[in-house]
C-alpha cells in the first residue's frame, strides 16, 4: 500500500540504486507529506540508509529521480538537514562538542569564510536545545554514545532547515536520550518541520511515527500510520527474504557490468 | 663548540637561508602530514614520497642538469601520477589498500633507482649532487632553490589555515560536507596537490626515502599532548622545525654526513619522548597512576579488615595481626599503615590499631558499595550469591558518588546485602 499526497515535501520517482554491481533498492515511488514525523523501517540490508544517501546525493543513482520542495537538490541544500549515521564518523578526532555544532553553519557560512560570534550563538542555542550546553568544551572522544548522538542532533538543528533526514539517531542511545530525541522531534514537527527517521526498532516506531515507510530492497508501504502497519504488510517487510530478488543480485553482481546503467 | 657558536649565530648567510628553509619545510610538512595521520592515510604519504624519484630524475635528464625547477616539476608530475594510480586502482579493483599502496611505492621507487643509475653512468659531471635526493642534504641548498622550496612550504602553511573548517570536514565527516554543498572532492584534491608538494619541496634536504616520516612522525608525537587541533598542529610543527634544524646543523659540523637520517633521529627522539613522558596518554603517566590505584586498593582493603574486625566484636587489632592478614606483603602493608597513620583514617596506640572518626566512616563507604555492588548484581542481574564477591571486591574503589546515589535508589536504600549482612550507612552504630 503507497498512499501519495498532493504537494509533497519530497517526491521519489523510480528510484533504483546500487552499489558497485549489486542493486540495492528497486524502482522506488513515493511522496511524502510536510510537518510529519515519519519513520523508515525495514530488516538489515534492506536499503534504509542508502534511500536517505541516495536522497541526498551521496551514492550515484542507478536509474530515477528525487525532487524535494518540487525542486533539485542542489537549488534547496539550506532547507536540507542530514544526520549520518553515529559510527560513521571517528570520534577521536580532536574536536570539541562546539567545534562539530558550529559545522552546522557552514552551509548558511559559505567556503572560506570562519565562523564567528553569530555562528558560535547559534550552536550554543542548539546544544541548549539538546540538554549539552555543560558539555560545550568538552572534547568528543569523551562523550557516551547517547551524548554523541545529541551533538549531531544539535549539529542538525543548527543549520535551521525545513527537512531532516536522520539516520538511525536512536541507534546505541540511552533511554533518556531517545525520549528526549523523540520529545525534540515531535517539537520539530509540531513547527512544521519534516523529519524523516531511518529506525530499526519496529515496536518504538509504532507509537513514535505519523507516517510509515516499510522498505526491503523495494518499497513495500508508505501511508499514514494507521492505514500501513496491517500484518501483511509487516510480514511482507520483515517476515520471509526476498528469495528470487536476492538470486537475482547475485546473478548480476557475478557479471561484469550493471545491466541497470543505461 | 665553535662549530656551534658558528651554525646558530648565523654569521653565514647561507647558513640562515638553509636554517629558514628547514623550519618552513618542517612546519609545511607537518602541517599537511597531521591531517592526513588523523584522515589515516598515513601510508599514501610514504607511496608518493618514494613515487617523486623517477620525476626527479626524468626532470635531470631533460635539463641535463640540477635544475631545481625542472626538478620539482619533475617530482611534482610522478607524484601525481602515483595518488592518482591509487585511487584508480582502488574504484577499478578489487585490490585492498595495503596492497595498492605497496605497489606504487615499490614499481616507482624501482624505476627511480634504474633511472638513477643511468644517469650515473652517463658519466655527466652535474650528476654529483643528484645522490642526495635520496637521504637529502640540507646544506647543499642554494639561495635560488631556496626560493622555491620555502616559497612552496608558504603556500602550503597559508592554503591550510585559510581552509582549516574545510579540511577537518574532509577528514572528520566528508559525507556531511557534501550534503551541505561543500564540494568536497575538489577539496580532496587540493589536499593530494598539498600533500606532494610538501613532499617535494623536502626532497633536497631529506631525501625521498625519509620524507614520510617528516609528513607522519610530528603529528603522531604531538597526538600524545593535547586533544585539540590548533594546539596539535603548533606541537607538530615545533618538533619538525626543531629536528629539521638539529639535523642540518648535524649534516653540518660532519662532512659527507646526510640530513634526512638526523633529522629522523631528533624526530623520533621527539616521538619516544612524548610516547614515555606526556600526561595521561605517556607510558610513564599511566604506569604512575596505575601504581597510584593499586596502593589505593590496599588501602581500601586494609580498612576493610578493620572494619570487619569491628563487625564481629573485635575492637582494635595489633599491627603483627593485620601483618598476617596479608601475607608476603608486610612492607606494602607497613607502607600503607603509614600512609593511613598520615592521612588521618587510622590510630596508632601501643602497638594498637582503631579507626579515626574519618577513618569509619571512609570505611563504612568501601564496605557500602561493595555490598550495594552484590545486591544489585545478586537482585538485577540474577547472579548467584556465591558469584558476586570477585567483581565487587574489584568495583568498591572505582564506584562513584553518583553511581552509589543510583545504586541506593534503585535498590530501594536496602538494609542487607545477599549474604544477609547489614548494608553500613553514616550514622549506623556498630
Amino acid at each position: 500500500m503507497i498512499i501519495n499526497v498532493d504537494s509533497p515535501v519530497l517526491e521519489i520517482h523510480d528510484l533504483t540504486v546500487s552499489y558497485d554491481q549489486s542493486p540495492v533498492l528497486w524502482n522506488v515511488d513515493l511522496s511524502l507529506p510536510a510537518g510529519k514525523l515519519i519513520g523508515i523501517l525495514g530488516p538489515n540490508g534492506a536499503g534504509k540508509s542508502t534511500l536517505i544517501k541516495a536522497i541526498m546525493g551521496l551514492i550515484p543513482i542507478t536509474g530515477g529521480y528525487v525532487k524535494l520542495f518540487d525542486r533539485e537538490l542542489n537549488d534547496v541544500r539550506s532547507r536540507i538537514s542530514y544526520v549520518p549515521q553515529r559510527e560513521s564518523v571517528d570520534w577521536n578526532f580532536p574536536a570539541s562538542v562546539l567545534d562539530v555544532v558550529m559545522m552546522g553553519t557552514y552551509g548558511k557560512l559559505g567556503l572560506f569564510r570562519r565562523p564567528g560570534k553569530k555562528e558560535k550563538k547559534i550552536a550554543m542555542d542548539c546544544l541548549e536545545k539538546v540538554g549539552m550546553q555543560a558539555f560545550v568544551d568538552r572534547q568528543i572522544s569523551e562523550l557516551s554514545g547517547g551524548q554523541q548522538q545529541r551533538v549531531f542532533i544539535a549539529r542538525a538543528l543548527a543549520q535551521e532547515a525545513d527537512l531532516y533526514l536522520m539516520d538511525e539517531p536512536f541507534a546505541g542511545v540511552d533511554m533518556a536520550t531517545e525520549t528526549a530525541i523523540f520529545q525534540l522531534l515531535q517539537e520539530m514537527t509540531a513547527a512544521g518541520k519534516t523529519v524523516i527517521v531511518v529506525h530499526h526498532d519496529i515496536h518504538s516506531a509504532m507509537n513514535y511515527f505519523d507516517w510509515i515507510i516499510m522498505l526491503n530492497l523495494h518499497l513495500v508501504a508508505s501511508g499514514p500510520k494507521a492505514q500501513v502497519v496491517t500484518e501483511e504488510l509487516l510480514r511482507k517487510t520483515y517476515g520471509g527474504k526476498l528469495n528470487l530478488l536476492t538470486k537475482v543480485t547475485d546473478i548480476i553482481r557475478q557479471k561484469d557490468f550493471n545491466p541497470l546503467k543505461s | 663548540m665553535s662549530d656551534f657558536l658558528y651554525f646558530f649565530t648565523f654569521q653565514d648567510s647561507s647558513i640562515a637561508f638553509v636554517v629558514i628553509g628547514i623550519t618552513l619545510l618542517g612546519i609545511g610538512s607537518a602541517y599537511v602530514g597531521t591531517y592526513s595521520f588523523l584522515d589515516k592515510k598515513a601510508l599514501l604519504g610514504d607511496a608518493i614520497s618514494h613515487a617523486v624519484l623517477p620525476g626527479i630524475c626524468l626532470g635531470f635528464m631533460l635539463a641535463g642538469e640540477k635544475n631545481p625547477i625542472y626538478i620539482v616539476t619533475g617530482a611534482f608530475l610522478s607524484g601525481a601520477l602515483a595518488t592518482f594510480l591509487t585511487s584508480w586502482l582502488k574504484s577499478n579493483t578489487r585490490l585492498s589498500d595495503d596492497a595498492i599502496i605497496a605497489s606504487i611505492l615499490s614499481i616507482f621507487f624501482g624505476f627511480g633507482v634504474v633511472l638513477l643509475t643511468v644517469i650515473q653512468k652517463s658519466g655527466n659531471p652535474e650528476m654529483a649532487g643528484l645522490n642526495q635526493f635520496i637521504f637529502g642534504n640540507a646544506i647543499a641548498i642554494l639561495e635560488e632553490d631556496l626560493y622555491i622550496y620555502g616559497g612552496l612550504a608558504i603556500l602550503i602553511i597559508i592554503t591550510l589555515t585559510a581552509f582549516r573548517k574545510e579540511f577537518s570536514m574532509l577528514v572528520f565527516n566528508a559525507d556531511f560536507g557534501k550534503s551541505i554543498g561543500y564540494p568536497m572532492g575538489a577539496i580532496r584534491l587540493v589536499f593530494n596537490v598539498l600533500m606532494i608538494l610538501a613532499v617535494v619541496i623536502g626532497i633536497q634536504a631529506i631525501g625521498v626515502v625519509l620524507m614520510a616520516a617528516l609528513l607522519i612522525a610530528p603529528g603522531a608525537a604531538a597526538r600524545f599532548w593535547t586533544d585539540k587541533l590548533g594546539k596539535l598542529l603548533l606541537i607538530a610543527g615545533a618538533f619538525s622545525a626543531v629536528s629539521g634544524i638539529l639535523g642540518t646543523y648535524v649534516s653540518f659540523v660532519i662532512p659527507q654526513m646526510p640530513t634526512g637520517p638526523w633529522v629522523v633521529v631528533f624526530l623520533s627522539l621527539f616521538a619516544f619522548a612524548s610516547f614515555l613522558f606526556a600526561p595521561k596518554k605517556g607510558v610513564l603517566s599511566r604506569f604512575i597512576a596505575r601504581r597510584y590505584y593499586l596502593k589505593k586498593t590496599h588501602q581500601d582493603h586494609l580498612l576493610k579488615l578493620i572494619y570487619h574486625g569491628l563487625e564481629s566484636g573485635k575492637n582494635s587489632f595489633a599491627i603483627e595481626e593485620i601483618y598476617e592478614s596479608f601475607p608476603y606483603r608486610k612492607r606494602q602493608t607497613k607502607h600503607t599503615i603509614d600512609e593511613l597513620l598520615k592521612t588521618n583514617l587510622l590510630t596508632l596506640n601501643q602497638g594498637l590499631i582503631d579507626f579515626t572518626s574519618k577513618g569509619k566512616s571512609e570505611a563504612k563507604r568501601i564496605v557500602r558499595l561493595h555490598r550495594l555492588w552484590e545486591l544489585y548484581l545478586n537482585e538485577y542481574m540474577n547472579i548467584a550469591p556465591d558469584h558476586v564477591h570477585d567483581s565487587a571486591e574489584k568495583l568498591e574503589h572505582i564506584l562513584t558518588p553518583e553511581l552509589e546515589a543510583l545504586l541506593e535508589n534503585r535498590l530501594n536504600y536496602p538494609k542487607l546485602d545477599p549474604h544477609q549482612e547489614a548494608i553500613p550507612r553514616d550514622n549506623d552504630e556498630l
